[in-house]
């Protein structure tokens, strides 16, 4: 009993601590907190296919910006939308590209993987540019409007313009997001994934369909960006073709997951907490992005290619070394 | 001939100059990933940096040629850095860790441009002997884009001649099907793959030499142009020259010919084709599967 109420305590205090952040930081930093926690969720959701699957994916944007621009174009459109709707066909939006695209993909791994994706991104934000009078071209849609999270007759509170309340939704919507996935990793199915990554061969013979699970772990991937993306476009009352689909967004989280770590599945969490700490500190002395994302990738992939995830682990190993040692040096 | 005629070539023309020069920059990719299994992400900065080093060079010179022989080489001392320190270092952890690696050297390189040229359009010109039109038959023909078709296959006959009529191209070539066996006869296999790796961003130097004059100079370039040839590679299939030739070819006809007829279509016409192509064959046209 004590034990069970020992593994919950953490969770416990860190929901509360949740909770409270609007309280502790300020509104100013509401902006900061949201985008902290999509770009946490878009990352895990891009490790389950880089970290869990071992596909490297250059064009996770896509999924992004197809939950962005669903929710945008379905609020723009359709009236009186309430929010979970709206939310759902964010999702709806990117399962079914996926469900489109899964079919060309799955087949091939590795490099050709990788490029297809830049490619077929590329082709979306090409068609997301041209296509002026559906996605608004290079400005995208703005100001739509933002429905209030509510449950009918009981309550209901206002997301537009009120930071705290929109901060209190994406942390309850992302938090879920990210403990499907926890969940998700953790069933029979997910170590699947894992032993697709190590050799895919070997999971051919015992009887799994190797195409057929890495489908459905792309498409629930793709499902997870669009919960990200669907809530940063209403957090941000805005969808751009290069906020959301350029090639900079399928890198970004390439950098969290690498910065974190892709062996572990709170990795690209650490790694997104860091980058978003990076950006805060040198952009305000710089505006070299590519610069500092260049150094990043690099230090990274030569020094620690297994994140800051693995560079704790090492450090607990050494630390366990060191006690060992000093306690025989004792006896 | 008549107006619409001539159209028609000088477009031809124009499409088939832009794809050579793609040619060189895709070939360049190739002749990396071929050999040493590296698909070279920085390659179009690589491409990009050439033409700002030719840039310098027509600044400090006030010579077009002599641009043309330095600047590609600097570009490939900057490559061959880039693989003896960087690449080699993460070959063990597979393609992941190269591609994110050169990611991060492409982006190094753009930001480092910027740092040191800014990000305006520098204008390089055309050296007065390859200004102008010739007259073949009843048609005119610039000279630049003739000059531009006639290097590209220069350079593509010199690659050709060095991979398959030398000492050197030999153990290339066989350190490329046993490597661990071309190293225990005693040939040092990381220095011929460094040299391989500085031939391949030579080759994407002298597009970018070469295209300096026509685009101007731009840290956009390594987008513009660089990402054409990666879709070449991936189109024409990953490690396949005959492949890339065909492909570059198809896509400065279609850009060149889609500007003429439909502008504002003319990039969706170039990425769908590549999908579509993809969509059939997953490993490009000519790609091997892995």
């Amino acid at each position: 009993m004590i034990d069970k109420m020992k593994r919950w305590l953490p969770w416990a205090a860190l929901i509360i601590a949740l909770a409270f952040v609007p309280k502790i930081f300020g509104i100013y930093y509401m902006n900061f907190f949201i985008t902290f926690a999509v770009f946490a969720v878009f990352s895990v959701s891009l490790n389950l296919l880089l970290g869990y699957t071992g596909l490297l994916s250059f064009g996770h944007a896509m999924y992004f910006g197809a939950g962005g621009y669903g929710t945008a174009l379905a609020l723009k459109y359709i009236w009186n939308l309430p929010l979970l709707p709206a939310l759902s066909i964010g999702i709806l939006s990117a399962v079914l590209l996926a469900l489109i695209v899964c079919p060309l993909v799955v087949r091939v791994g590795g490099t050709a993987f990788a490029m297809m994706h830049m490619a077929f991104a590329q082709l979306l934000y090409v068609i997301a540019l041209k296509s002026r009078f559906i996605t608004g071209g290079e400005d995208g849609l703005a100001n739509f409007r933002i429905p209030p999270f509510s449950i009918p007759g009981v309550v209901s509170f206002p997301l537009e313009g009120a930071p705290a309340n929109f901060y209190y939704f994406a942390i309850i919507v992302l938090g879920a997001s990210l403990w499907l996935m926890w969940f998700f990793t953790k069933t029979p199915f997910g170590q699947i994934q894992v032993g697709i990554r190590d050799n895919a061969k070997r999971i051919d013979y015992l009887g799994f369909k190797v195409t057929h699970a890495k489908a459905v772990v792309y498409i629930v991937s793709a499902a997870f960006a669009g919960v990200a993306g669907s809530v940063y476009a209403m957090f941000q009352n805005v969808v751009a073709p290069d906020g959301y689909l350029g090639l900079l967004v399928s890198f970004t989280p390439i950098i969290n997951t690498m910065l974190g770590g892709i062996a572990s599945f709170f990795g690209p969490v650490w790694g997104t907490a860091i980058y978003a700490l990076i950006e805060e500190i040198i952009f305000r002395y710089t505006d070299r992005v590519e610069l500092v994302i260049g150094i990043i990738f690099v230090l990274v992939i030569m020094y620690a290619p297994l994140g800051f995830s693995g560079l704790m682990l090492k450090l607990k190993f050494k630390w366990m070394m060191f006690k060992n040692k000093r306690m025989r040096q004792a006896a | 001939m008549d107006v619409t005629a001539s159209m028609y070539a000088a477009q031809a023309i124009h499409g088939i100059a832009f794809g050579m020069v793609l040619f060189l920059i895709a070939a360049g990719l190739n002749v990396i990933f071929g050999m040493m299994g590296i698909l070279n992400l920085a390659h179009g900065a690589f491409f990009m940096l050439a033409a700002y080093f030719c840039y310098s060079v027509v600044a400090m010179t006030g010579s077009f040629w002599a641009a043309l022989l330095i600047a590609p080489v600097l570009t490939a001392l900057v490559g061959v850095f880039v693989e003896r320190f960087f690449i080699r270092k993460v070959q063990i952890m597979g393609a992941m860790g190269e591609l994110i690696l050169t990611l991060g050297v492409a982006m190094l390189i753009l930001g480092g441009v910027k740092f040191f040229w800014g990000t305006e359009n520098l204008p390089i010109s055309v050296p007065p002997v390859l200004e102008g039109m010739v007259h073949i038959g009843a048609l005119d023909y610039p000279i630049y884009r003739i000059f531009m078709i006639v290097l590209a296959l220069v350079v593509l006959a010199i690659m050709t001649l060095l991979l398959y009529k030398t000492r050197l191209g030999k153990i290339v070539r066989a350190a490329v099907s046993d490597r661990e066996m071309v190293n225990a006869l005693g040939i040092n296999v990381p220095l011929v793959f460094m040299f391989v790796f500085g031939i391949g961003v030579w080759m994407a130097g002298i597009g970018g030499v070469v295209i300096a004059p026509i685009l101007t100079v731009f840290p956009g370039l390594a987008d513009q142009v660089g990402m054409y040839a990666f879709i070449v590679v991936v189109t024409g299939g990953l490690g396949s020259l005959k492949g890339a030739f065909i492909v570059s070819i198809i896509f400065g006809l279609l850009s060149s010919f889609g500007i003429q007829f439909f502008s504002q279509l003319a990039p969706v016409l170039i990425v769908g084709f590549m999908a579509f192509v993809l969509a059939i064959k997953p490993h490009g046209l000519f790609g091997v599967k892995e």
